[in-house]
Order: structure tokens, then C-alpha cells, then sequence
């Protein structure tokens, strides 16, 4: 009797040890998984615009990689009020003195989903740059956010997450979470201050197929 | 017109000598002692037998309850409710439909007036109601256009027997209202007439007393309705009925932090002539003329009193309208033909606008076997402004036996766009917005883009094709159940609506605000079940219970509900929801309820009426911007209402009543600014 049970034991022992080394194995072949990162309040102010003058004023540039606000030539998309530019193609305005020329091989697409649940980069097809007269960030009934008229309230329409090929052709997903500066849950229009971004992003720097 | 004159004069005379040259019919007792009802089919039928789904509200529940005007009383009525739209007007819901859907008729004929498509139902004071018809479900096979969720109808009180008989009653109640009734029946042989005369006034309330605006502001109003019968024989009768009402409301607004005062004044006026002409005792006719004046007027000044706004408008519908009922052995068939001549001027139009319609309806009320009742009909109706409608209906009643039978109904409904949707013109002084009606959207865009005023027009926007009526076909299906105390019916109903008309945006202008116009949008359905059931455990004491099951939904969501399902949860994340998460459209509640208690305490002869209300939870706006009212948006919580009044009658004369509605003082002043609070009330009635 004690000899089986002795012998079980060890049986047991071993699929146990061996099934952990299994699993190690598995860990080490994948690549790190990306880490979301909330940027908060970045400031994106612009003059006129609104029908009355044309829209002015600098916009924001942000990288990915370096994670701030850059003011080089290194930038992967850019904010100036309600507008998002990506670093690709050419310029939208040739007239805007504050728009930045576009440096790099930068394009966006917009996939539906909860942030998490976007891994694999969506099709090259899918992917726009900025050209003269078109933005690469969808506007009108597609852009980013919805406006409320009779609130006048400025809100980040939920499962909309841009994919980003950032200026040297690696990839970030971000997805904007508030146009207010603190990010409140419920905006009061009377005193919340507008064109203060807070999103979350992931940058890949290794895959080229997954986030 | 002296010829016009004669000719009427002459047809009047053969018809007059046509009724009396036939010989009364004799004797039609059994129909007296079954209780009978005209809306439904327009003609007088039995009630017991009627396929289509009704409630009845008698004189008695009315007077009982200590309610005085219509909007409270059908509140308190299983699967009706109040609710204030957005721009604050109160109408009734039926069958998940909204107000604009019901067509209100005061004995027999529509009311006219609404603002946003909603009718003002405070407008009708209770003091002189003989009976409330309700029939649910599309009837627009006999009704026309409104008549699309259902038609109640008021009846009003009548004489009856050769004597003079009448009421006075006065009613105070917190918010230092006053309602004060004079009813004056008087018949003698031929002639029988009736004076109603109503006054009523309140200082309104005022949930948020933080602020200058009131939630209703103070107002009075009088209404008196004469009425004239005269029999020229048996087999000619007339009716003349006139109704005039007149409403002096405060008008108080805000604008830019400053306090602007004025008046709102509403006046209409109701006519109605109707001759009565049975041809023999199988044929008989009724001619009837109809018109209606609404008109309101308010304004507003500044605090130095010069005037800072004025609006008004002005509607009149004019109809004259024959029906004939032909009885062939157990069965009717009814025909009519009739037109509409209707027309509009208010501010925001550019002009008066006039509608023209005529239409032709035929029903058939079949009794093939002592069980079986069916009601076949259709109306067909030609518009000056809109595409021509046809609208069928049928509906079948099987009496199983004298406790138990069974009902089904199909039948198509619809609203005619109106005029607002067609001809409206509006720019919204201080936010800068634009709405236009339909037909004048093309050329107002074209003369806003000359003026400079556009930024953009929307593409693909066409206004080519003229704008369809809304539409909806009605399916109900019920039982009615009665044996010895128990009587309860059960009525399940299904509404699928089509090309409902909604705004949508047509351009953008330079200010940065929006062009608004009116579109054929969405489809809505709606279904659910209504179960009525009354015990009677004694003469003395008697119960009810009502409930409706309601579930209203928009088709476009259902089948689209990858665009709306994701949302932010409270750290701003995206989440994603489930199709089971919709809820469907605001304002609706799943389930309502009433408790109704009626009890006489013997030895004080008291009658004591407590009636219990119960909402269920709903939502009215979309707090999490997906666009729909799914669970996890903010909702307004549900609850109880709870209504008690107590009467006596002192004498046969004098009648006494006090009580509370609203008796545990609920109130939301936030979410539901139409629940004023408790209000206590006291009566005293003279009937002599």
C-alpha cells in the first residue's frame, strides 16, 4: 500500500514540475505585451474658428515612443481644438502657418472595439494620411466625437480606437477618453474647460502584425 | 345665396316629411338594459359583444375620484399615462404611443390646438361628462388621420326626461385652486337644452423655488357649453352644441439672466349641428356640420414694458360630414363621406396655410350567428398635401358563452404630417438654430445660402419627394371573462409604425449651429398586454386591479445595435453592452399599475375611494452618448401615487366630498416637474 501511494506521489510530482517548465517555456517565445498609457490634459488650444475666422493658431505635436509633446520634427499626430493630424502625407491648410509640414510616413485607421480587444493591426488598406483639403482623422458624422447641441458638450463617442503608424512606421493605439481638462465623468458645461485631451495608448515598437 | 338658402330649406322639408310619414317602431327594450356604446363603430351598439379593446369611465368613477379636469382623469385609467414632452406639454401615452398618436373627440367630433403635435387635455373640464369612451388600437378606418393609437371620446351629459334638473358645485384645493360648476338640464316634450358653465383658476406651483419661473404658472379659465335638441318628430332630430373656452395663463420667461412677464391667452370655440333622420326603422342618417376655432395668443415685455415677444396662432377646421346606418336583419352597414377644410396661421409660418381633404368610410357590424360579431371596415381619405390614405380594418369577437369571449383586431392607422412639420419657420432667437417644415425647407436653404448664412449643406438631402404620413398597423387580441363578482379582461397588442417623422440636420451654418428639418425616419414598434379586473365583493365594497406590460422599441436600433454598443462606464472606459441592454424609447415605462378601492362605510353612508398608482422606472435621456436608452443611462426611479377622496350624500340634494391626491406629498422636482405634490381638496355639490 505505501509503496503505490509512494509511487503516485512521485508521478505526480513529476507532471507537475514538468507542466510548469511547459508553461515557462510558452512565456518566454511571445513578445511583451504592449502597456496602456493615459496621457492627461495635453492642451490643444486654437484661435477662431466656429464660422467666424478661419481656425489658427499652433497645434499640440505628441510622439508615442518619447510618450510628450514634442516640438520637433518627431511627432506622430498633432491636436488644435476639435482637430487631430497625423504625421503623414501633406498638409491640410498649405496656407496654416501653425499646421506642421508633414514629416513623416504616418497614417491612421479607426477600428470599432473596447481598447483591450484591439490586437491585430487592422489591413494596410485601411490606413489614410493626411492630403490637401482631406484629414486622415475622420470628421462629421464619423469624427472622434459627438457634440450636443443643446448642452454644448463635447463627448469621446465610446469604441472608437485609432491605430496609428507613427511617423518612423511603428504602431500605437490610443483611444481619447475627454476633451475636458480633469476628464470628469459628467461634464458641466458652465465651467469645464474644452480642448484639454486625456486618452489612453499603446505603442508597439517590436511587432509589426500585433499589438 | 338665396338660392342656397331655399334649396336647404327644401331637402330639409322632404326630410322632414319623409321621417314623419313613417310609423314609429315599437318596442326596443332588451337594448336598453345592455349597456351600449357609440365610439367604437359610430352607431349605438352593444358593448358586450364589441371585437375591439374599451374602457368606459362613468359619471359616477368620475365624480367619486374628485378629479376636474380630463388629463387627470384619464391618468388614473390602466395603460394610459401623462408625460410632458420635451418643450413641457402634457399628453396622454396609449399603447407605448405618444400623444400626437390619440384623437380626442367631444361627443363625437375632434378637438383642434396642438402644440407640438400634443392637445392640451386640462383644457376639458370634467362637470358636465356623462361618459368616457376609450377605444385603443388604430381606428383610422373610421376616424382618419390622429386616430392611430386611439380615439376617446367625451360625452357629454345630456337630458334625458321631461323636468328640470341641475347642479351647482364648488371645489377648493391647495395651491389656492377653485373650480366652480353650473349644469342646468331642461326638457320639455320637444325642445330639451343644457347649460354648462364652468370656472376655474389656480396660482399654479413651483417645485424649485430657487428659481423666478414657476413649474405652472398662475392662470384661469371659463368654459360654457349650451346645447339645444329639438325633436321634429320621432324620426327628426337636431342638435346644436356649442362650446366656448377662454384661458388667461401668467407668461414668465428667462432669457439671458433677464426676467420677461406677460399673458397667454387661449380661446376656442366648438359647433356642432346635427340632424338625426331615421328614413324607416331600418335606415337612418345623421347630417352633421362641424367647426372649430383655436386660437392663442401670448407676449412677452421686458421689465420696462415694452414689448419683447409676441406669438400666436390661430387654427380653424370646418366639417361637414353625412353618415348613414342601414340594418340589414342583425347586421349594420354604415357608410360616410365628409371633408375637411382646415387652415393655419402662426408666427413662424410665412403664411396662413390651408389644408383640404376629403374622405368616404364604409363599416360593416356582421352578426352571422348569436356568437360570432364581426366588424369589417375601411376609409379612404384624399389629401390636398400629403399622399392619399386607406385604411382598413377588421375585427372578430367569438361569446364562447354569457361569462366568456374572445377578440382580435388588425387595422391600419396613421397621422397625416402636420402643419408644423410641413410649413414651420423658426430661428431660435438666442441660441441661433433653424427649424423648417418640409415643403418650405428647399427654398428657405436656397434664399439662407444667398443670404450668406450656410456653411454647409448636408449631401444627399433631397426634398423631391413629398413627406409620407405616419403609419401603423394595430394588432390586439383579448378575452373578456365575467362570472358572478369576477369580471376581468385581458387585451395583448402589437403596433409595428412606419416612417415616423423625426428632425434631422440639413445644414450647417456659419454661426455654428444647425438647419433642422423633418423627416420620414424611423420605424418604432411596440407590444405588450393590459389586464383589467374588477371583484365586487359586496354592494358595498368593490376592488380593481389594472396592469399594463409595455415594451417600445426602435426597429432601426434593433437591427443596427453594433452602432450603439459601446459606451464609457464611470472611469471613462469604453465598455462593450448587449442587444438585451437596450431598454428601447424614452418616456416608457414597463410596467404600470392601479389599485382602485371602493368602499361605502354603512353606518355613516360614506363612500371612501382610494386609488393606489404604480410606475415602473424610465429613462428620459441618453447619459452615456450611444445614442439609445440602454440600462446602464441614468433613469428616472419609479413610483407609488396614492389618490383617496371620501363623499357623502347629505340629502338627495346635497353632496359632500373631501380628500388628497398625491397623499404622500411624492415628488421629483429634477426628473418629473408635472408632479405637483399633495394636494388636499374639499367639494360641496347642490343638485336640485
Amino acid at each position: 500500500m505505501k509503496t503505490n501511494f509512494l509511487k503516485l506521489s512521485i508521478l505526480a510530482l513529476t507532471i507537475f514540475i514538468t507542466s510548469c517548465s511547459n508553461d515557462d517555456d510558452k512565456k518566454e517565445d511571445t513578445t511583451p505585451a504592449v502597456v496602456t498609457t493615459k496621457v492627461s490634459n495635453l492642451p490643444a488650444p486654437q484661435t477662431g474658428g466656429q464660422g467666424q475666422q478661419p481656425a489658427g493658431g499652433e497645434f499640440t505635436r505628441f510622439s508615442f515612443s518619447e510618450n510628450k509633446i514634442v516640438t520637433n520634427d518627431n511627432w506622430d499626430i498633432a491636436f488644435r481644438g476639435t482637430t487631430i493630424i497625423v504625421n503623414g502625407g501633406v498638409k491640410y491648410n498649405a496656407e496654416d502657418a501653425g499646421e506642421p509640414a508633414r514629416t513623416g510616413s504616418g497614417a491612421v485607421s479607426v477600428v470599432s472595439g473596447t481598447f483591450a480587444s484591439v490586437n491585430a493591426f487592422p489591413a494596410p488598406a485601411t490606413f489614410k494620411a493626411d492630403a490637401a483639403s482631406a484629414y486622415a482623422f475622420p470628421t462629421g458624422a464619423d469624427a472622434w466625437y459627438n457634440y450636443d447641441g443643446a448642452t454644448h458638450i463635447i463627448s469621446a463617442k465610446a469604441g472608437k480606437v485609432f491605430v496609428v503608424k507613427t511617423h518612423d512606421g511603428k504602431y500605437a493605439k490610443f483611444e481619447i477618453l475627454s476633451y475636458y481638462k480633469g476628464a470628469p465623468a459628467t461634464v458641466d458645461p458652465l465651467t469645464a474647460e474644452s480642448r484639454y485631451y486625456t486618452f489612453n495608448f499603446a505603442y508597439q515598437a517590436n511587432s509589426t502584425t500585433t499589438f | 345665396m338665396k338660392i342656397k338658402i331655399t334649396l336647404f330649406a327644401v331637402i330639409l322639408f322632404i326630410i322632414n316629411l319623409s321621417a314623419q310619414e313613417k310609423q314609429k317602431d315599437s318596442i326596443n327594450v332588451n337594448e336598453l338594459s345592455e349597456v351600449t356604446v357609440v365610439t367604437a363603430t359610430r352607431t349605438e351598439r352593444a358593448l358586450s359583444s364589441l371585437p375591439l379593446p374599451i374602457t368606459i369611465i362613468t359619471s359616477e368613477a368620475i365624480a367619486k375620484s374628485g378629479v376636474t379636469r380630463l388629463n387627470e382623469i384619464l391618468n388614473e385609467q390602466t395603460g394610459i399615462i401623462l408625460i410632458p414632452d420635451e418643450s413641457g406639454f402634457e399628453g396622454i401615452q396609449m399603447q407605448g404611443l405618444d400623444a400626437a398618436y390619440t384623437m380626442i373627440l367631444i361627443d363625437g367630433v375632434p378637438l383642434v390646438g396642438r402644440s407640438s403635435g400634443v392637445l392640451d387635455l386640462s383644457r376639458v373640464s370634467v362637470g358636465n361628462i356623462e361618459r368616457i369612451e376609450i377605444v385603443k388600437g388604430a381606428s383610422s378606418a373610421l376616424y382618419g388621420s390622429e386616430a392611430m393609437g386611439g380615439v376617446i371620446n367625451v360625452i357629454t351629459k345630456r337630458p334625458k326626461k321631461d323636468i328640470v334638473e341641475g347642479s351647482l358645485s364648488y371645489r377648493y384645493a391647495t395651491f389656492n385652486t377653485n373650480d366652480a360648476n353650473a349644469n342646468i338640464l331642461w326638457k320639455k316634450k320637444k325642445f330639451s337644452a343644457n347649460l354648462f358653465a364652468n370656472f376655474y383658476s389656480t396660482d399654479g406651483y413651483d417645485l424649485d423655488k430657487t428659481t423666478v419661473l414657476k413649474n405652472v404658472e398662475s392662470f384661469y379659465n371659463y368654459t360654457i357649453q349650451p346645447k339645444l335638441y329639438y325633436d321634429f318628430s320621432e324620426n327628426l332630430k337636431l342638435t346644436v352644441s356649442n362650446r366656448f373656452y377662454n384661458q388667461k395663463m401668467d407668461n414668465v420667461a428667462l432669457i439671458d439672466s433677464e426676467i420677461y412677464k406677460g399673458d397667454a391667452k387661449e380661446n376656442e370655440w366648438n359647433s356642432q349641428i346635427k340632424f338625426d333622420h331615421k328614413w324607416s326603422s331600418k335606415l337612418y342618417s345623421e347630417y352633421e356640420l362641424y367647426t372649430t376655432n383655436y386660437k392663442n395668443d401670448s407676449f412677452l415685455n421686458d421689465q420696462n414694458n415694452v414689448l419683447y415677444d409676441r406669438t400666436y396662432y390661430n387654427q380653424w377646421l370646418f366639417r361637414p360630414e353625412v353618415r348613414t346606418t342601414l340594418s340589414i336583419n342583425n347586421n349594420k352597414l354604415t357608410g360616410g363621406i365628409g371633408l375637411n377644410y382646415e387652415s393655419l396661421d402662426r408666427t413662424y409660418f410665412d403664411k396662413d396655410v390651408k389644408f383640404n381633404s376629403q374622405y368616404v368610410f364604409i363599416q360593416y357590424d356582421y352578426n352571422p350567428t348569436e356568437k360570432w360579431n364581426i366588424l369589417a371596415g375601411f376609409r379612404y381619405d384624399n389629401h390636398s398635401e400629403y399622399a392619399s390614405q386607406l385604411s382598413p380594418k377588421l375585427a372578430v369577437n367569438y361569446k364562447f358563452n354569457e361569462n366568456f369571449s374572445l377578440k382580435g383586431s388588425v387595422g391600419y392607422g396613421y397621422k397625416a404630417p402636420d402643419f408644423r412639420q410641413l410649413f414651420f419657420d423658426f430661428t431660435n432667437p438666442s441660441v441661433g438654430y433653424t427649424v423648417l417644415g418640409y415643403n418650405v425647407a428647399e427654398d428657405r436653404l436656397n434664399q439662407l445660402e444667398s443670404e450668406g448664412q450656410i456653411l454647409k449643406r448636408i449631401d444627399g438631402i433631397s426634398f423631391d419627394e413629398p413627406l409620407k404620413a405616419e403609419s401603423a398597423v394595430n394588432y390586439n387580441f383579448g378575452t373578456f371573462y365575467k362570472k358572478n363578482k369576477l369580471r376581468f379582461d385581458v387585451n395583448a397588442f402589437y403596433n409595428s409604425i412606419s416612417n415616423l417623422i423625426d428632425t434631422g440636420i440639413v445644414a450647417q451654418k456659419n454661426n455654428g449651429q444647425n438647419v433642422f428639418s423633418y423627416f420620414n425616419r424611423s420605424k418604432v414598434f411596440t407590444y405588450g398586454a393590459e389586464f383589467n379586473s374588477t371583484y365586487k365583493f359586496t354592494n358595498e365594497f368593490l376592488v380593481s386591479v389594472g396592469y399594463q406590460y409595455l415594451i417600445a422599441k426602435d426597429k432601426s436600433v434593433v437591427d443596427n445595435f453594433d452602432d450603439h454598443k459601446y459606451i464609457r462606464n464611470a472611469e471613462l472606459q469604453t465598455i462593450e453592452i448587449k442587444k438585451s441592454d437596450y431598454f428601447g424609447l424614452y418616456n416608457r415605462s414597463k410596467h404600470t399599475a392601479n389599485l382602485k378601492v371602493a368602499y361605502t362605510i354603512p353606518k355613516i353612508k360614506t363612500d371612501i375611494n382610494l386609488r393606489v398608482f404604480y410606475r415602473s422606472k424610465y429613462g428620459i435621456f441618453d447619459s452615456n452618448n450611444n445614442q439609445i436608452l440602454d440600462k446602464y443611462d441614468e433613469f428616472v426611479n419609479d413610483y407609488f401615487i396614492t389618490n383617496l377622496a371620501a363623499s357623502k350624500n347629505i340629502t338627495d340634494k346635497l353632496f359632500l366630498q373631501a380628500g388628497a391626491n398625491n397623499l404622500f406629498d411624492y415628488k421629483n422636482p429634477d426628473q418629473i416637474p408635472n408632479l405637483a405634490g399633495r394636494q388636499l381638496f374639499a367639494r360641496i355639490q347642490y343638485n336640485f
